[in-house]
């Protein structure tokens, strides 16, 4: 079926979203809380647009709305960009120590910085998109999720405790935007989420690669034990491209 | 005074609602039956715990029929009295009568008195009438008729059109046509379906779908089944929040008798209809109230909402056709079929057709559950039925729809109450919440409230509600403090907007309302905190200073024995004066100043 995103005719499949067959188009509705490997969330709300349906407008979240009917898109209205100015402002004012929502204000507010009265309760770098949970989420550890709710929501382990759910493999990390989770490591050692992990070194170049909770997990998971896995992802890579070597000799 | 009445055979009523509970009705009533069966007295009566009479605050209340005399504010001590004179010899006891303040008469029937006089009873038509605990009592009233006649003779689309004609909207706040919800959800084609009721009524101060699930559980499972039979829904639950204890402890008998009389379970009444009812009793979460929210939380999820592009009654638990409604709605339903749509619908407004049950509170001389055709006036409600101010005070302002309504000032009060007039003031309906306010409120104080119960009771799921509740919340602690500026009050304004566009549910979208309404019909008081350093109403303690007016103040006293500081000071018969280092602006003084003497900088 087609649509229309700002003027522009595009073909949609009936139930994708409009976040979805905009980006499929090129068209960028800005996000904070979407992922392509995880799906809307409807949370961070930066990705409102105007949906018109026969005589009505109205305001939705693109990455939630499902496609079903012959509707036109507009993606940037003085209106949305309002919405999405003030969301940027109301995050900053709550994680001021981010350089990530820092930039985005400054973007925001058209390059110039304005003054932002800071929130005494600010929760320093987190914006609460929860990526970091769906990250969590997918790995099926769901170690982590957000907490109490309200304004005192914040992502933590059960009770703020060492979660015996957490294999310590800092996806959640690695997916922040914000860079607001903590990883305190050394050659042998990770401190993530108040759990102390021993580190693997890779059987070829000696570097640590991952958490021996990482490693038991992925053996359960998938069968492959010893050798195979305890590989770092750039020597397995070096380790197949001998072999296949070997066989085209 | 000697009655004609026959002795035997009576009934005594004894309210036993969570207001009167607390006043020691159950003590009342235990008192009564103890009494009656000692062997002196001659008489053969029955007594009777009921529901919420609505007069919370004249409870506990007797009620003896069919002599039709109701006894106000009844304590263990007047108990051997009404045995001994009403009970065995017919004797009205005036002393236990309402006095009505303007004709100073005593009144003998609950009918004449002025609180019930104007209202409609619909969904509170059982309650304080029947045994809840009874379902023979239900029956006798005409209970369980409505799906008896449904069963027998009526199809699911006749009975999903009458309820269409009928023109009910959701009772819970969001006014949605019940008929066209049912419909919509007929329609589906996914099996099985779901029929849940809604009783996570939080909202501070209100307590009518508590009343209906204590006073008439029958009622809501009727309905229920009504729906079930109209949609073809297999199972149904009812979400009580657990603080609700004697609701759930009510409903779990009725369901247990509805099963056991034939009117749930396999086979209802020989039909092929088969229904059953679960109680979940929820954790007290304010934004379960939402119904995407109480679904996630019936599925054993966190309790936050989902954006409702397709809705409920297309995927809703367990992504199966959901009907949700609220307790009040369903208690419309059984009297909608018994009495047809077209007698419901000649009651109310334009657009909102039958009666709303509003818990009146706050600054009001009868507080209580009241029950009146939509379009009724604010000044009906609060002057006839709620009897005007205490204290001869000043009204203020009204706040409707709980804590995320808005409130309206006095210009208003002629307003007539439906879904769209109370929208259209910049307020909304709710779920029935109305918070009388006199003039000793402080609005940005009322708003700072609002928003701080809103701020702890949001999700924390969207960032406009989450966020914007802390900024805001912030900024009024400001106002309130004296630190507020200007460019406050567009700042309110600016996010209060994204807000109520950019929210992912109701609760975000309405959270606003306070800041808007108060900023919209009281922005001088908003602008004497933040130009003048000043709370006019005398609340805000830092930016209150209390003086007394040397030429109204009598030098009665009173003041000097209230104030907890010894900060009043004065001859007898002559002018006092408020030492301002001592003064902490608690208002006692103001408060009981019969001569208005007390007044604020």
């Amino acid at each position: 079926m087609k649509i229309s995103i700002d003027h522009q005719k595009v073909d949609v499949n009936p139930g994708e979203t409009i976040l979805e067959a905009a980006r499929k188009n090129g068209i960028d509705i800005p996000t904070l809380c979407y992922h392509e490997a995880y799906g809307g969330q409807g949370m961070c709300r930066m990705c409102m647009v105007e949906v018109k349906t026969g005589q009505t407008t109205r305001m939705v979240a693109s990455c939630t709305y499902p496609i079903y009917q012959e509707i036109e898109v507009e993606t940037s209205t003085p209106a949305i960009e309002k919405i999405r100015k003030n969301i940027v402002t109301l995050l900053y004012r709550s994680s001021p120590s981010s350089e990530f929502m820092e930039k985005l204000y400054r973007e925001y507010q058209g390059g110039e910085m304005r003054d932002v009265q800071f929130s005494p309760e600010f929760s320093d770098r987190c914006i609460l998109c929860r990526l970091c949970v769906k990250a969590c989420e997918e790995i099926g550890t769901s170690a982590i999720s957000a907490i109490y709710r309200g304004t005192d929501k914040r992502i933590s382990t059960p009770f703020d405790e060492a979660s015996a759910a957490c294999i310590g493999c800092a996806a959640c990390a690695q997916v922040c935007p914000t860079s607001a989770i903590d990883i305190f490591q050394s050659d042998t050692e990770r401190i993530i989420w108040n759990k102390t992990f021993t580190r693997v070194k890779c059987g070829r170049c000696g570097e640590p690669f991952a958490t021996r909770e990482q490693l038991e997990y992925i053996a359960a998971r998938t069968g492959i034990e010893g050798y195979e896995a305890t590989l770092c992802e750039d020597c397995r890579k070096k380790k197949i491209a001998i072999q296949l070597s070997q066989f085209t000799d | 005074m000697q009655s004609t009445i026959d002795l035997d055979n009576r009934m005594i009523l004894v309210c036993c609602g969570t207001g009167c509970l607390a006043n020691g009705s159950m003590e009342v009533y235990e008192a009564l039956n103890q009494g009656l069966t000692s062997t002196n007295v001659q008489v053969q009566t029955y007594t009777k715990p009921t529901g919420c009479n609505g007069w919370c605050e004249k409870g506990p209340l007797v009620k003896i029929m069919p002599d039709d005399i109701t006894y106000i504010q009844v304590t263990i001590a007047d108990v051997p009295e009404i045995i001994e004179k009403t009970l065995q010899t017919g004797e009205v006891i005036n002393r236990l009568l309402y006095r009505d303040p303007k004709t100073k008469k005593r009144i003998k029937s609950h009918h004449e008195i002025e609180f019930y006089k104007k209202q409609h009873k619909i969904a509170l038509r059982n309650i304080g009438e029947i045994d809840p605990a009874s379902i023979q009592d239900y029956i006798d009233r005409d209970g369980y008729k409505a799906i008896t006649k449904v069963l027998a003779a009526v199809t699911p689309t006749q009975v999903i059109d009458e309820v269409i004609k009928s023109g009910l909207r959701g009772r819970g706040g969001g006014g949605f046509p019940t008929g066209l919800k049912w419909k919509a959800c007929a329609a589906t084609t996914a099996l099985p379906r779901y029929v849940i009721c809604n009783g996570d009524e939080g909202d501070p101060g209100a307590f009518m779908d508590r009343s209906i699930m204590e006073g008439d559980p029958h009622t809501v499972i009727e309905g229920m089944i009504i729906c079930a039979y109209a949609i073809g829904a297999s199972a149904g639950f009812i979400y009580v929040r657990d603080e609700y204890s004697l609701a759930v402890k009510n409903l779990g008998i009725a369901i247990d008798n509805a099963r056991s009389c034939g009117y749930l379970g396999k086979d209802i009444l020989g039909s092929t209809l088969s229904f059953d009812i679960d109680i979940v009793r929820g954790g007290g979460a304010f934004v379960c109230g939402e119904e995407t929210a109480l679904i996630a939380s019936i599925e054993g999820n966190v309790g936050e909402p989902r954006d409702k592009y397709v809705f409920p009654t297309e995927k809703g638990l367990w992504g199966q056709p959901t009907i949700i409604n609220n307790v009040e709605s369903w208690a419309n339903i059984p009297v909608i079929i018994n009495e047809g749509a077209q007698k419901f619908a000649a009651i109310g407004t334009e657009g909102s057709k039958g009666t709303k049950v509003f818990s009146l509170v706050g600054k009001v001389i009868n507080t209580g559950l009241v029950e009146v055709p939509m379009g009724t006036t604010l000044r009906e409600i609060i002057y006839d039925i709620g009897g005007g101010i205490p204290g001869g005070r000043k009204f203020k302002a009204v706040q409707t729809g709980g804590p995320s309504g808005g409130c309206i000032p006095d210009s208003m009060l002629d307003l007539q109450v439906d879904f769209d007039t109370l929208t259209e003031a910049g307020s909304m309906m709710g779920s029935g919440g109305l918070i009388v306010m006199d003039d000793r409120t402080c609005m940005v104080e009322i708003a700072r409230y609002y928003v701080n119960f809103l701020a702890e009771e949001s999700c924390g799921k969207c960032t406009p509600c989450r966020e914007g509740l802390k900024a805001m919340r912030e900024t009024l602690e400001g106002i309130c403090k004296g630190q507020g500026k200007l460019e406050d009050i567009d700042f309110l304004r600016d996010i209060g907007e994204t807000m109520q566009t950019a929210s992912l549910c109701a609760l975000g979208r309405t959270a606003p309302n306070p800041v808007l309404s108060t900023l919209h019909y009281f922005a001088d008081e908003y602008l004497a905190h933040i130009n003048e350093a000043r709370c006019p109403a005398g609340v805000c303690r830092d930016l209150t200073h209390f003086y007394i007016e040397a030429e109204l103040c009598t030098g009665c006293g009173l003041c000097v024995k209230q104030c907890p500081v010894d900060g009043i000071s004065g001859e007898k018969k002559e002018p006092h004066v408020i030492d301002q280092e001592k003064c902490i602006q608690c208002g006692e003084c103001i408060n009981h100043c019969k001569f208005n003497a007390v007044k604020v900088r």
